[in-house]
């Protein structure tokens, strides 16, 4: 068991973390450009 | 009895946990647009009769224009027609900046589009309903309003304006 939890520790995805990283990064960049736009428009009740 | 522990790989915990905290901040941030700033989506304000609401001399479309209801507040009562030539009615308002006006638009024939370009009021116009919204404009300047449904050949062409002097 603890050469396995061993094994799991030393696997690291690298460029899979990187390309996530930069997914949700450009995410919320997107999505929060589009809601400040959405607030300086003002209400519409 | 024995309990067995799920074994969840590190990184899809953490992934899993990353996607839940950006959906409660998204959902947060969107309720506090609706209910903080009041940035929401018309509901249908009432039904009308398509057949009659242009001409019915009680409909206030068959007199489509602007009401002012008290200093700076005004009501818009807008035609949206693609029967003769695809316009609305009418094709230009003028207020004061400042001004809060709250639009009603309906349709005699088919479904349109209202959309005020560089404000947030956008909405779907459906014969036989009325959809209200109200907007203060803040800005002077020209504030176009087009149909965004598909709506006919003239579709491209259905347009008015907003003109908020200083």
């Amino acid at each position: 068991m603890a050469k396995k939890d061993k094994e799991e520790d030393e696997f690291r995805p690298t460029g899979t973390i990187a390309v996530l990283t930069v997914f949700v990064i450009t995410l919320i960049a997107i999505w929060a450009t589009i809601y400040v736009i959405l607030v300086q428009r003002g209400g519409t009740l | 009895m024995s309990t067995q522990k799920m074994h969840i790989d590190r990184y899809e915990r953490n992934w899993m946990i990353v996607s839940a905290v950006l959906l409660v901040l998204f959902a947060s941030a969107v309720s506090v647009a609706a209910f903080g700033l009041g940035i929401q989506v018309p509901a249908p304000e009432q039904r009308v009769n398509p057949n009659t609401v242009a001409t019915d001399p009680n409909s206030p479309w068959s007199n489509p224009g602007l009401r002012e209801v008290a200093p700076g507040k005004y009501d818009a009562y807008i035609l949206a027609h693609a029967i003769p030539n695809w316009e609305y009615l009418p094709k230009e308002i003028s207020v004061p900046v400042g001004s809060s006006v709250s639009f009603y638009v309906t349709s005699p024939d088919v479904q349109h589009g209202f959309k005020i370009q560089n404000t947030n009021a956008n909405f779907m116009v459906i014969p036989g309903q009325v959809s209200k919204l109200t907007i203060t404009f803040d800005e002077p300047g020209t504030y176009n309003y087009i149909c965004t449904e598909y709506c006919g050949s003239g579709h491209g062409v259905m347009y008015g304006a907003i003109i908020v002097t200083p």
